[in-house]
C-alpha cells in the first residue's frame, strides 16, 4: 500500500531531477501552525529562490537549480491547505510529499534529496544518522542579501571523529555540487554565500578543511578558526540560514 | 613548581589531543616547514584560552604582514583578479608587517607566563581579523606557519565589518591599516589604533615586551589637548596647575595599559620584577615639574603603574623613542606618528580627539 503521496506543485517549472540540489523541509519547518504564517525555512525561502533566479539570468537552460520537496508528516494537515498556503506566500515548492514520520526517511532517500533542513534538532540528527544530510536552520530576523550556508570545519578535518559517518558521503557530495552552484557567481554580489567554521583545532586545521572543501570544488567566502572559543556570540553575528556538519550542533550553542 | 609540573602530565590535555590530529592531517610537505613549531605545543600549559580570560590583541592581516603589491592589485585589477593572485602566491608567504614584531613579543611574554603559571588563561591571544576573502586564508595560513608565529583564531570576514567580531572576541586592542575601521572600533570602547608601514625599523628586543603611550588623547582624555589648542600653551599650563589634583578623565588606550599591568603583576608575584618581560612607557609632551603632576596622579589613583614616564616638556619625541625601542608606540597626532616613523619606531595612531580635526595625516594612508 503506498503510504507517501508525492503531488507536483503545478505553479512551479519542474527542475531536472538528476541535475537538481534537492533540499527537503517538513511542514512544521515552513508553517507556524499557531500564527498561520510564514517562519524558519520561510525566512530562507525567498532568498534560495533569488540563487535560482539569478542562476537561470546567467544560463536559461541551467539545470543545477534548488529544488525544494515539502514534506507533511502530520495526519491533521490538510493537503489543500498546505498547497494553498505555499501558494499564497509564493514559495517556490517543486513537490509536496504527504508522508508520516515513520517513513520521513524513506521519503527524503525515494526523493533523491541531498539536503534536509529542519529546525528539531533531534529530528536533523535521526536523519543524518540513516545517511541523508542534515542542517539545522537559522532563526533569521535580520535581513540578509545572500543565502547564508554555513559549514563546520571539525567533520570535514577529523572525519574519523564524524559523530555521523552515515551522513558523510552525502556531505562531501553535496558541498561539491554547493562549489559547482556557487561558482557560477562572482566574487562580489552573489546571492549565495558559503561560510566555513571551525570549533576546535587550530589555524592549522582550518586551513586544512579550506584545502579539503577546494579539492571537493567549494570555494568559500568566510572562514572563521575559533580555536575552542565560545561559539555563541560568533554565531550570533555570522546568521547562517542553513548550518551544515559536526554532528548537527545546536544554533544556539 | 614541580607541583605544576605534575598536574600538566597528569591531566588530559584537549588541545593536545586535537594536535594529534592535525599532525595526521599534515602531507608530508607541510609537516616540514612546522617542525619547530610543533615542538612548542607538546610542552603543556594553554594554548586556546577563553576570550574572557585572555588580554584579545586583534589585528588584522596588513598590518600584521606585508601586502602592499596585493593591495595595488586589487586597487588597480579589481577583487577577482586579487584574489586569483593570492591563490596563485599561496605558497609565497607574506613579509612581515609593522605589527609583526610586537605580536612576536607577546608570544615570548606568553612563553614566560606559561612557564610559571601553566595552568592560566591569563595569556594574550593574538587573533587575526581580516575583512579578506577566504580565498586568502590559505596564504594566510602558510605564512602564520613560515613565520612560527601562533596564531590560532581568526575571522575572515569576506568583505564584512569586522567590528562586530571584535566584540564577540572580547578585543582588548585593535590594529589595522584602516583608519575608518579603527574609528569604529574606538566609537565601540574598543582600543584600537592604525598602523603604518615604515622603511626604517630599528631593531626591537626579543625578550622584553615594550610599549610606549602617549598621555593626553590616548591614555587619558583629550580635555587638556582642547584647552591647549582652543586656548594656547599658557593657559594650558594654568589649567593643569589649578586642576592637579583632580583627575584626568580616561582615554582609549587605559584599557590596554590596565591589562598590560595585570600581566606584569603576574610576573611581580613570581619574583621577577627585575626580569619583567613586559616594560611600559610614558612619552608626554607635558612636563615633569608642572603638568607632569597631574598625569601621574591620576595613573597612580587608577592604580596603574607606568613604569618609565618621559616628560618631553614639548621636545620632539622621536630621539626618546629610538632610545627606548618599544615594540609599538601609541599616539593621536599624526605628526608625532610619522616623526617616530622617520626614526624607526614602529608607531601606532590613536584617531580620538581634538587633535583629529588638526592633523590629517601626511601620507596617503591606510585602508582594510
Amino acid at each position: 500500500m503506498e503510504m507517501v503521496s508525492t503531488v507536483q506543485n503545478t505553479d512551479v517549472k519542474q527542475k531536472d531531477a538528476d541535475r537538481a540540489l534537492v533540499v527537503a523541509v517538513t511542514t512544521r519547518a515552513v508553517f507556524d501552525a499557531a500564527a498561520g504564517d510564514v517562519y524558519g525555512m520561510g525566512v530562507a525561502f525567498p532568498l534560495l529562490q533569488k540563487v535560482n533566479e539569478r542562476l537561470l539570468e546567467k544560463n536559461p537552460a541551467e539545470s543545477l537549480l534548488f529544488d525544494v520537496v515539502l514534506i507533511a508528516t502530520d495526519s491533521q494537515q490538510q493537503s489543500s491547505r498546505i498547497i494553498s498556503s505555499t501558494s499564497h506566500y509564493g514559495l517556490e515548492v517543486g513537490r509536496f510529499c504527504f508522508s508520516s514520520r515513520e517513513d520521513l526517511v524513506e521519503t527524503l532517500v525515494v526523493n533523491n534529496v541531498q539536503l534536509f533542513l529542519s529546525t528539531d534538532r533531534d529530528e536533523a540528527l535521526q536523519v543524518s544518522q540513516k545517511g541523508v544530510l542534515s542542517a539545522l536552520l537559522g532563526r533569521q530576523e535580520a535581513p540578509s542579501e545572500s543565502l547564508r550556508v554555513m559549514l563546520c570545519g571539525d567533520a570535514i578535518v577529523r572525519p574519523d571523529c564524524d559523530p555521523v559517518p552515515a551522513s558523510r558521503g552525502a556531505a562531501q557530495s553535496f558541498s561539491a555540487r554547493l562549489g559547482e552552484m556557487r561558482g557560477r557567481f562572482g566574487v562580489s554580489g552573489s546571492p549565495l554565500s558559503i561560510v566555513l567554521v571551525t570549533s576546535s583545532g587550530g589555524s592549522k586545521s582550518c586551513g586544512v578543511a579550506l584545502q579539503t572543501l577546494r579539492s571537493r570544488g567549494l570555494s568559500v567566502d568566510e572562514a572563521y578558526c575559533l580555536a575552542g572559543a565560545p561559539r555563541g556570540p560568533i554565531l550570533s553575528l555570522l546568521r547562517p540560514h542553513f548550518l551544515l556538519g559536526d554532528g548537527v550542533i545546536d544554533l544556539e550553542d | 613548581m614541580r607541583e605544576e609540573q605534575l598536574r600538566t602530565e597528569t591531566e588530559p590535555r584537549e588541545e593536545l589531543r586535537s594536535n594529534e590530529a592535525e599532525r595526521g592531517a599534515y602531507s608530508s610537505a607541510e609537516h616540514h616547514r612546522v617542525t619547530g613549531r610543533r615542538a612548542r605545543k607538546v610542552e603543556g600549559g594553554v594554548f586556546f584560552p577563553k576570550p574572557e580570560n585572555a588580554v584579545t590583541v586583534a589585528v588584522s592581516s596588513r598590518v600584521l604582514f606585508r601586502t602592499e603589491l596585493e593591495q595595488r592589485v586589487f586597487e588597480q585589477k579589481g577583487v577577482e583578479e586579487y584574489l586569483r593572485y593570492q591563490i596563485e602566491h599561496e605558497n609565497e608567504p607574506f613579509a612581515p608587517g609593522p605589527a609583526f614584531p610586537f605580536v612576536k613579543a607577546l608570544e615570548t611574554v606568553n612563553a614566560r607566563l606559561r612557564e610559571l603559571y601553566p595552568q592560566s588563561e591569563e595569556l594574550f591571544d593574538i587573533v587575526l581579523v581580516t575583512y579578506n576573502h577566504a580565498h586568502v586564508g590559505i596564504r594566510l595560513i602558510n605564512t602564520i606557519n613560515h613565520h612560527n608565529l601562533f596564531i590560532e583564531r581568526f575571522c575572515m570576514t569576506g568583505g564584512s565589518s569586522p567590528i562586530g567580531y571584535l566584540k564577540a572576541w572580547q578585543t582588548n586592542l585593535y590594529l589595522s591599516a584602516d583608519a575608518d575601521k579603527v574609528r569604529e572600533a574606538l566609537a565601540e570602547g574598543i582600543a584600537a589604533a592604525t598602523m603604518f608601514m615604515t622603511e626604517k625599523l630599528t631593531e626591537v628586543s626579543e625578550s622584553q615586551l615594550r610599549v610606549a603611550f602617549d598621555g593626553d588623547a590616548v591614555l587619558f582624555s583629550d580635555e587638556s589637548e582642547r584647552i591647549f589648542k582652543a586656548h594656547g600653551l599658557d593657559k594650558f599650563f594654568q589649567h593643569e596647575q589649578d586642576n592637579e589634583d583632580t583627575l584626568l578623565d580616561h582615554g582609549p588606550l587605559k584599557g590596554f595599559l590596565e591589562a598590560l599591568g595585570k600581566l606584569q603583576k603576574k610576573f611581580y608575584a613570581k619574583g621577577q620584577r627585575l626580569d619583567c618581560p613586559i616594560r611600559t612607557y610614558l612619552v608626554t609632551a607635558r612636563s615633569a615639574a608642572s603638568s607632569g603632576i597631574r598625569a601621574l596622579k591620576t595613573l597612580r589613583a587608577w592604580g596603574l603603574e607606568i613604569d618609565e614616564a618621559l616628560f618631553l616638556a614639548g621636545a620632539p619625541k622621536g630621539p626618546m623613542l629610538e632610545k627606548i625601542r618599544p615594540h609599538i608606540y601609541f599616539d593621536d597626532q599624526m605628526f608625532h606618528v610619522e616623526g617616530a616613523a622617520e626614526m624607526g619606531t614602529v608607531a601606532a595612531h590613536v584617531p580620538y580627539g581634538v587633535a583629529q580635526k588638526h592633523n590629517q595625516p601626511q601620507k596617503p594612508g591606510a585602508r582594510k
